[in-house]
């Protein structure tokens, strides 16, 4: 379902923005603009929409206006043009109290460099929004306890904020935007104050408590390893203006433009793709009553070295063989369970390639993709594992 | 950002040609400055005619108005009359004394002895020279404006105290002058702390009894003293408080100086509460010795040098009442009453002077 | 060349003058209720001040000096208290104290609501920038007289005097506190959709207050340094003794009552900033 819908979201900076705007609707550049009339398209014409309890990524280098996007999301930057729909209302419509009461219920914001309140103790700082709402104090405590357990922070309600690390500060951030219970959140370059390690750790813990929460989450980033890690989906962003917009795979095997394709290009790809990427579709069938002399025939009609040996009833994968074990059962007359090999290994279909990596190194056959069901979907040899990261 | 850049630049060469004209300006006028007598008509008087290296005689200035004027009277006749340059440096009155015995300051033509105990001290031990009186029929003591005793039918003024005549006479009126840092008590405003009258007002308030229903309180400095003096008088508020006369503000105001027993030798103490009118101060000159000494000619004159309070008092609304400035009232007085001063100067000096009036 | 030519005249003062003038004789009233409630404040005040036992006065300095900054300090504000009262200044000390506070006091109600709105409107603030340069650089005697004119003489226009002269420090230090809270620190309160009431004393002041506290501790030195000039216009206290001292060239009174103005600055100066540390919290 639909939660967010921006529609040709202009923002410009500068005293008069609308002429400027004239100009951009012309279709001059952001550069001809800048030269002509000193303004600053920020953003220019960008339409997209977010779905209700997706991760939407919203990606490009610094100066791309990501950060100003992101702002007109919760109107912190007046919009020069454009419509954006929450919940199918324009936020532009709103008065100062809607806009109050929009901000104070739906939509809350984490910061890059954390936007906490020095003067305030940790639990103060989660405090805050409820505070605004006027929730009475036990309750907004009781409220803030959780939010502070929830991230992993208790034993720190009553410090300072100073008292804590980069990485423990953005959860006193989450917290807070969390305590608020919005519908949507904000999050602008949040980890990116933070080491690789912490970061890390915040991305899992983001990942879960957002396979938790289900909120529609709005990330900025300019890190496009984070982007494709967290995003449902991505959005680039380049001088202003929207490139592409796609799920990871889609963005990764179909860049836009040369942009795209440069900025893709240092992504680490074992930590995007799946193995549902990179696997090739099962195509044998061997059960373990199946003919060795069939299941011989079956194999040198692929151009496989091995063959999983599957359960005809829940497809579950049993073992593996290669052809000289199936003479081996034609020699001796062997069923195949008896030759069959069990030290395979196998991965969920939406196992990293990074994971699959590490075990392939410790077989000598194919691995085997399963689905949730434990089903077998598909194998990934060792040379498309090469494939895949290059 | 652009656009306030070549602002900027913009400024900085307007800065920079203002600069330029100003210095080409300078230049151009430094040879003239060399001659400036050629300029300004006062200084037409044969200035070559005189002795050369005649030092320059530095007025005091301890910061009212008849001595400014006197300063400027005089100055004007040592000016044209004899050649001299003359300067006026403000101070307060000690601090003129201090200089006159320096040689600092050369001249105080209003020597108020009255109000600086130390003053006869430095007169016997000869430090500073005393050439004469410049005026004695001056006056102080409590003054209240006319309007509080007769009412003022112009300004719709009544007459709120009309038996007020005495000093003593205020005890009746504590509620007519009070004193808003204290409710209930009335208020006498004082001279300035560190006069000497300053405290002899205060031994007269005790005596009087005033001090039961009235703060006697000093007003900080004589500036201060005649602005809440002429703030109350533009209002037509009633005041009461200690002033002196000649100045501006007894010539432009209205005052009635209240009644005391006539001046008494045996009364003027403080075990008798100086309790009666204050003499005539004797206003004297005074002047540094040595220099006294090297230009016979200014103490001749300055010796000679006698006017009257009244007299000054024309001269002070005079300048009041044209909006004049103090070097226009020592022209238009030097001009008015040149039978008083002909006296004073030699005949050589008269005819430069009156040459320099024009 | 170098003369400016004298027909073009411009008599600046005259118009001030007749207006003020203009204010003294037509709208005493106004004036007239606004010495009244200053003075029923200071003397509140004083008669609050008078009442406390000297040596409660000196315990408490010893006590915030102590708590504030350590014992060492403490003690120090004492022995300077109690010189000051062995000097024979400790009456002229407590009317100073009550016309500075006064004076603070009116300063910090007038200037901080000021200081908040130069920060929030840039057009108030280009107002109110040069109006602030001239009190500062304006020499006080010029505003001494007409103070006396609307005021009268004695406290009342010394506090007026003195408020001028010492409202600037906070008025800039608030613009300036509330103008650096942290941008992110603004949107991040923002984004919570406050009313700007709870924006203001949520965040913005609470992250300003140190910078508004060091704007207190010079507005308070500021109206310490006119102490002897507003005693020019008859307000008692420390200043009026050294008026006295300078206008009789007495050394010793001086000296006695220049000594005390300066330690009574001395433990209003670092209990004010200590106090302003307090408010300080690290990011």
């Amino acid at each position: 379902m639909e939660k967010i819908r921006v529609e040709n979201l202009t923002k410009i900076f500068g005293k008069h923005p609308q002429k400027a705007l004239e100009e951009l609707e012309k279709g001059k550049k952001r550069d001809e603009i800048l030269k002509e009339t000193h303004h600053t398209v920020g953003i220019g014409n960008v339409s997209f929409s977010v779905h209700e309890g997706e991760t939407f990524v919203i990606m490009g280098l610094s100066g791309s206006g990501k950060s100003t996007l992101i702002r007109c999301l919760n109107l912190l930057n007046k919009p020069t043009a454009g419509k954006i729909f929450v919940d199918d209302e324009n936020i532009l419509d709103y008065d100062k109290k809607a806009l109050r009461q929009f901000r104070q219920t739906k939509i809350a914001m984490v910061f890059q460099h954390f936007g906490l309140f020095s003067h305030r103790s940790v639990l103060e700082n989660v405090e805050f929004g409820l505070e605004i709402k006027k929730m009475d104090k036990e309750e907004r405590v009781t409220k803030s306890l959780e939010m502070l357990k929830a991230v992993g922070l208790e034993g720190w309600e009553y410090h300072k904020v100073s008292a804590l690390s980069g990485g423990m500060k953005q959860r006193v951030g989450l917290a807070r935007a969390l305590a608020n219970e919005p519908e949507i959140i904000l999050m602008d370059e949040p980890f990116s104050a933070l080491d690789p390690l912490i970061r890390r750790d915040m991305h899992t813990e983001l990942l879960d408590l957002q396979a938790k929460l289900k909120k529609t989450i709005i990330f900025i980033t300019h890190d496009v390893n984070e982007a494709f890690k967290l995003g449902d989906r991505i959005a680039v962003l380049k001088d202003g203006e929207m490139v592409q917009i796609g799920t990871p795979e889609e963005i990764l095997d179909n860049p836009a433009d040369e942009y795209i394709t440069n900025f893709i290009e240092d992504i680490d790809r074992s930590r995007v793709l799946r193995a549902e990427n990179i696997m090739r579709k099962r195509s044998l069938k061997i059960g373990k009553n199946t003919a060795a002399k069939i299941a011989l025939e079956i194999l040198n009609d692929s151009d496989y070295e091995h063959g999983f040996i599957t359960d005809r009833h829940d497809n579950r994968i049993l073992g593996v063989v290669d052809a000289d074990d199936l003479l081996l059962a034609i020699k001796g007359k062997l069923p195949i369970a008896e030759v069959m090999h069990t030290d395979f290994v196998s991965v969920s279909e939406d196992a990293y390639v990074k994971e699959v990596l590490e075990i392939a190194a410790a077989t000598k056959y194919p691995v085997a993709v399963v689905n949730g069901e434990g089903e077998y979907v598909g194998r990934i040899q060792r040379a498309a594992l090469l494939k895949a990261l290059v | 950002m652009t656009i306030r850049h070549k602002k900027g630049i913009l400024l900085f060469f307007a800065l920079v040609l203002v600069l330029a004209v100003a210095t080409a300006c300078t230049q151009e006028a430094a040879p003239e400055a060399e001659e400036p007598a050629a300029e300004t008509p006062e200084a037409e008087a044969p200035a070559e005619e005189e002795p050369q290296e005649l030092e320059t005689i530095i007025f005091g200035d301890a910061g009212w108005d008849s001595l400014r004027l006197h300063n400027a009277i005089a100055g004007f006749i040592l000016d044209h009359g004899y050649g001299y340059d003359y300067d006026v440096i403000p101070g307060s009155t000690p601090n003129i004394l201090e200089g006159v015995i320096k040689g600092d300051v050369t001249v105080l033509m209003e020597m108020w002895q009255d109000n600086v105990p130390i003053y006869p001290e430095y007169r016997e031990a000869g430090t500073i020279l005393e050439l004469g009186t410049n005026f004695d029929d001056n006056a102080q003591g409590l003054y209240v404006p006319r309007y509080v005793i007769e009412g003022d039918p112009e300004r719709g003024i009544e007459a709120s105290a009309p038996d007020l005549k005495h000093v003593e006479d205020l005890k009746n009126y504590p509620d007519l002058f009070p004193d808003p840092e204290d409710p209930g008590m009335g208020l006498i405003v004082n001279g300035p702390p560190s006069w000497a009258v300053t405290t002899i007002m205060e031994v007269k308030g005790a005596h009087y009894g005033l001090d039961e229903m009235y703060n006697i309180s000093g007003s900080g400095t004589a500036a201060a003293l005649a602005a809440s003096l002429s703030a109350a008088y533009e209002r037509g508020e009633p005041w009461v408080g200690y002033y002196w006369e000649p100045t501006w503000i007894t010539g432009k105001y209205d005052l009635v100086l209240l009644e005391e027993a006539p001046y008494d030798d045996d009364l003027w103490n403080e075990e008798a509460g100086y309790a009666c009118e204050f003499k005539p101060s004797d206003i004297t000159i005074i002047i540094n010795p040595e220099f006294a000494g090297k230009n016979p000619a200014v103490t001749e004159f300055l010796t000679n040098y006698e006017t009257s309070s009244a007299l000054t008092a024309v001269g002070l609304a005079y300048m009041q009442d044209n909006d004049a400035e103090i070097d226009e009232a020592a022209e238009w007085f030097i001009q008015e009453y040149e039978d008083l001063w002909k006296d004073w100067v030699t005949s050589e000096a008269h005819e430069k002077v009156m040459a320099a009036l024009k | 060349m170098n003369e400016f030519p004298e027909i073009f005249e411009l008599n600046a003062g005259d118009y001030v003058e007749t207006f003020v003038k203009w204010l003294t004789t037509d709208h005493m009233a106004v004036f007239d209720s606004i010495r009244d409630g200053i003075l029923a404040f200071l003397l509140r005040m004083q008669s609050i001040i008078s009442f406390i036992p000297w040596f409660v006065i000196i315990g408490i300095v010893f006590i915030a000096g102590w708590r504030l900054k350590g014992v060492r300090s403490g003690l120090f504000y004492t022995l300077m208290l109690l010189t000051i009262g062995l000097l024979g200044y400790w009456n002229d000390t407590l009317l100073t104290i009550s016309i500075v506070l006064t004076a603070v006091i009116i300063s910090l109600v007038i200037g901080i609501p000021f200081g908040i709105l130069s920060a929030n409107y840039k057009r108030m603030d280009n107002i109110v920038r040069p109006v602030l340069d001239a009190m500062q650089t304006m020499p006080s005697f010029v505003y001494l007289i007409p103070a006396i004119m609307l005021f009268g003489l004695g406290m009342v226009p010394a506090v007026f005097a003195t408020t001028i002269y010492a409202l600037p420090p906070v008025i800039r230090l608030t613009t300036l506190a509330i103008n650096s809270v942290s941008k992110e620190m603004i949107e991040a309160a923002e984004s919570f959709g406050p009313t700007p009431w709870q924006a203001l004393l949520k965040v913005e002041l609470p992250q300003a207050m140190p910078t508004i506290m060091a704007g207190v501790n010079q507005t308070t030195m500021m109206a310490m340094a006119m102490v002897v000039v507003s005693s020019m216009i008859g307000a008692k206290g420390l200043g009026y003794s050294v008026l006295i001292a300078i206008n009789r060239t007495d050394i010793a009174m001086g000296f006695d009552a220049g000594i005390s103005i300066v330690f009574l600055a001395i433990i209003i100066d670092r209990l004010t900033q200590s106090i302003g540390d307090k408010f300080r919290h690290d990011e």
